[in-house]
């Protein structure tokens, strides 16, 4: 069967995709040649249309390619379509998306994750893909855990968000999603780099992370975080990180406890920060210049209000007047300034842990992927708390990686290594060498 | 009381966060964007390191202090003229603080005070169709969007429309002399704070160029006087200003402070003002009016009041420089220039740069050396500026250079007398008026080219 077409027959079944591109060609020969490469439908796509899981944009067809975009075409990757996540990444199950839920490719009742939800699931189904993913607060994490796939989210800049439709810019951060550590370690090697056209971009040189793809562990020092392994997490993840840990150790690594005193500000602090930004960024959309529109009708603010109010989906509404609350004057010092000075002490926090152990490792989330019908009943604070894993990293700007590390109840779970500034090298040498030891990486039968 | 925000576009080549131009063509709108000053989504701004350049050289020659670190941040508020809906702006960490401009009021010095100085973007132009408080629709000319602005706010210091002028005048000086604006292209506009004893502060939007402020200004607090005579008070408003009509026209009643909502610009750094960069640029700041008006007073020996009116054009007093190195008698040469050379200059709606130092060299050197009457060369100038035609072709179309030879003024003086008999029996009776009509006709039958001392000296002697 035809690449596209095994692609469309998995997306009929798995609803993993915005948009399949199904006129697709490779640009050359290069490193992805013989790879297909997904897109999460936040990049833009020249001449291919980019949604952003929102309906605001959606017949929006960009006129230039994200910069990691551009990359995978350079290096011969075949980009089969752009993948279903949470409107504008506002979200840990990718069940806010205003177009398809990806569902769980182990089972279809439950979420992949999110918000890159569609890139988790195609890369448990596909074998040499590639899904070019993308994380604010975890959303590369999450659908890696969930899906039972390997998710890099780097350091912050070291992917230009060139092309990226922002959603928090100051945490934004392009990533990869693939079937195994190897492969993940591929794209990321592709993908990274400093970009002229992302001031915020990192110019530092980019090593072949294939080459730290190495098993020995030895001299590797693992912290645990204890404020990780508080309550809330469930007792089977739990479990199969303590055998994950069992397992470094044999290869070793010697572990040790270590203490992330401010973790427990992340989550509101990260909140915060991303919906202030987020706020700010969606404001560009009004149906005046692009995207979805309606006639006009009224001044501009009530046209602008109405357009609004129609294309964007209730989280949208949600985290913009959140956003809009935590920046107004009279309220600004005590929100978001304060979360920009928490931030900033959760950065030192992780700084004194790295001055002790290379890595630190914890489970990646809380909980297996639950199912929509469990999820339709959380609240949105519960919601939110699924990310306490993964902000405090994200808030860091600091790399890290999931890989699969058992199943609990026929459900991947999934190990989290956290690495310091730039030390991508390091995450992907220790999560290669659990990945070999532990041999759980399977892809999920459809 | 006045206080101003003038808004400077700079005149960098490129615009403030892409690389579209600065220098583009008013006639053919949206022509000069991208997907940055459009604000299209993935699109992100890289700062233009010219405009920090050039705003740091700005805030020197305002006498402004520097921080050790400045950020941009968003400015957020919904209206069509953003792409983006948010301005990219400085809030909390302007780029300088604390200068001022020492202005001059008929020769008394006053320090007009910069609160700060900071860098933003230039909206898109707006169209109005009909007039801003009642257009039915509006057109949207994104060329402007992402032209480099700096925003000067001044301490409300200014005590009437004239020294608001005055204010400005010398800002513009600075400005050309540092090179940064440049008016084919760029534009400069404020936005006036005005209140009168007893009332509440008026903002006065929209005042274009350097030439409005002084009507605007007389204009709105004309209006305040009368609206505090009629009704005892003023009340707090935004304002625009029109310039078609020179009238203020309320544009938002008594609001609160707008909120923008402002956070740190995520998608640029924070910039480091590092010691070595600010000397580098102190190292390259040109003399500026001042110093220059000084360097000029005593160099040229000319009144201190005549070299300040000088370097208040940049491009004058370089004309003037450029002509001083040949001619030498500099109080005639400043007269020339400041007087009927301007005046010709604005009669034909022409700048300095399109006057031919040359041909006013060439016209000088008549002068100097009284080849020519004054009076002759009040209407050589006037052909000179208005045509470009070289001074002594002029000169010899209106008969040659001037007459200073005694005999042959004599000559005509002797004629003159001849025919006016009466006028001459007039002035004898002590009618001086004669006198004046008969140096008229004597200069009209030499074609103004004799040389009018000598005119009144002979027929003085004849009489």
């Amino acid at each position: 069967m035809n690449i596209i077409n095994k692609v469309k027959d998995l997306d009929r079944k798995l609803d993993c995709f915005i948009t399949v591109d199904e006129k697709s060609k490779p640009l050359c020969e290069g490193k992805l040649s013989g790879y297909t490469v997904s897109v999460k439908d936040c990049f833009c796509t020249n001449g291919l249309r980019t949604t952003a899981g929102s309906k605001i944009l959606e017949n929006y067809i960009p006129l230039f390619d994200a910069t990691v975009v551009e990359k995978v075409k350079n290096e011969g990757g075949l980009i089969i379509g752009k993948t279903a996540m949470d409107e504008f990444g506002f979200g840990t199950f990718s069940a806010n998306c205003a177009y398809k839920i990806p569902k769980n490719p182990w089972d279809l009742n439950r979420s992949c994750g999110g918000s890159s939800g569609g890139a988790g699931c195609i890369s448990a189904v596909l074998e040499k893909h590639i899904a070019v993913a993308e994380s604010t607060g975890g959303s590369i994490s999450a659908p890696a855990s969930f899906t039972g796939t390997v998710g890099i989210t780097p350091t912050y800049g070291r992917c230009s968000r060139w092309g990226l439709l922002a959603y928090a810019n100051s945490l934004d951060k392009p990533g990869i999603i693939a079937g195994n550590v190897k492969d993940a370690a591929l794209g990321l090697s592709i993908i990274a780099g400093y970009d002229e056209k992302d001031s915020t971009s990192i110019n530092e040189k980019v090593p072949d992370y294939t080459k730290s793809c190495r098993t020995n562990l030895k001299g590797i020092k693992i912290g645990i975080p204890k404020e990780y392994l508080s309550e809330g997490i469930d007792e089977k993840v739990k479990s199969h990180f303590y055998k994950a840990v069992e397992t470094l150790e044999s290869l070793g690594a010697k572990t040790e406890k270590v203490s992330l005193p401010m973790t427990k500000y992340a989550l509101s602090s990260y909140y915060i920060i991303a919906v202030s930004e987020a706020s700010t960024n969606l404001a560009k959309y009004c149906g005046i210049r692009y995207g979805a529109t309606l006639p006009l009708k009224g001044n501009f603010d009530e046209f602008a209000s109405k357009v609004r109010t129609k294309y964007f989906g209730e989280e949208a509404k949600r985290r913009i007047m959140l956003g809009t609350f935590t920046r107004m004057s009279g309220y600004r010092d005590a929100y978001y300034l304060k979360a920009m000075k928490i931030r900033q002490m959760i950065i030192d926090d992780f700084k004194k842990a790295f001055k002790k152990v290379d890595v630190l490792a914890s489970p990646t989330m809380p909980v297996i992927a639950p199912r929509f019908d469990e999820i339709s009943k959380l609240t949105p604070l519960q919601n939110w708390a699924m990310d306490i894993l993964t902000v405090a990293p994200n808030l860091a700007g600091i790399p890290m990686i999931s890989v699969p590390c058992g199943f609990a109840d026929n459900m991947p779970v999934g190990l989290h290594i956290i690495g310091n500034h730039l030390d991508e090298s390091k995450l992907i040498h220790t999560a290669y060498a659990y990945e070999q030891k532990a041999n759980l990486n399977r892809g999920a039968e459809i | 009381m006045i206080g101003l925000e003038i808004h400077v576009q700079l005149a960098t080549k490129s615009k403030m966060f892409c690389r579209c131009p600065t220098g583009y063509d008013e006639s053919k709108p949206n022509t000069a964007t991208c997907s940055i000053c459009l604000g299209l989504p993935g699109s992100l701004p890289v700062f233009n390191k010219k405009v920090l350049d050039y705003a740091v050289k700005l805030s020197m020659a305002l006498n402004c202090t520097f921080p050790k670190e400045t950020y941009f941040s968003r400015k957020i508020y919904f209206y069509p003229d953003m792409g983006k809906n948010f301005q990219i702006t400085q809030n909390e960490s302007p780029l300088s603080r604390n200068g001022y401009i020492e202005i001059d009021l008929n020769g008394k010095k006053k320090k007009i005070r910069i609160r700060r100085v900071h860098m933003e973007e230039d909206p898109a132009k707006l169209i109005h169709i009909g007039k801003i408080t009642d257009a039915k629709y509006t057109l949207m000319d994104y060329n402007r969007s992402g032209m480099p602005l700096c925003e000067i706010v001044t301490e409300p210091d200014m005590e009437s429309p004239e020294e608001a002028r005055i204010f400005m005048n010398k800002l513009n000086s600075i400005l050309q002399h540092l090179g940064i604006f440049n008016p084919d292209f760029c534009t400069i506009k404020a936005d006036a704070n005005v209140s009168i004893e007893g009332g509440e502060r008026v903002e006065v939007k929209n005042i274009s160029g350097f030439k409005s402020i002084e009507a605007a200004l007389k204009y709105e607090i004309e209006r305040q006087n009368k609206e505090m005579k009629s009704s005892g008070k003023i009340e707090r408003e935004t304002r625009h200003f029109e310039t078609e009509t020179g009238t203020t026209h309320t544009l938002r009643k008594k609001e609160a402070e707008a909120d923008y909502g402002y956070i740190f610009e995520p998608d640029l750094p924070v910039i480091t003002l590092e010691t070595d960069y600010l000397a580098k640029m102190r190292d390259v700041l040109p003399e500026l009016p001042d110093a220059r008006a000084k360097r000029i007073h005593e160099q040229y020996k000319l009144d201190k009041s005549v070299a300040d009116t000088i370097v208040l054009d940049k491009h004058l007093a370089d004309f003037f420089e450029e002509c001083a190195k040949k001619i030498k008698n500099y109080e005639l040469l400043a007269n020339w220039v400041l007087g009927d050379l301007l005046k010709c200059i604005n009669y034909n709606s022409i700048t300095i740069n399109d006057v031919s130092k040359n041909g006013f060299m060439e016209l000088m050197e008549f002068i100097e050396k009284e080849k020519i009457s004054p009076r002759q060369a009040k209407e050589v100038i006037k052909v000179f500026v208005e045509k470009g035609t070289s001074p002594k072709e002029i000169v010899k179309k209106m008969g040659g250079e001037a007459i200073t030879n005694d005999k042959e003024i004599e000559a005509v003086v002797k004629k003159v007398l001849e025919k006016n008999k009466k006028a001459v029996d007039d002035y004898e009776r002590g009618n001086e008026n004669s006198f004046n009509f008969l140096f008229g006709q004597v200069m009209r039958e030499t074609k103004s080219r004799a040389h009018p001392d000598i005119v009144r000296r002979v027929l003085k002697k004849l009489l």
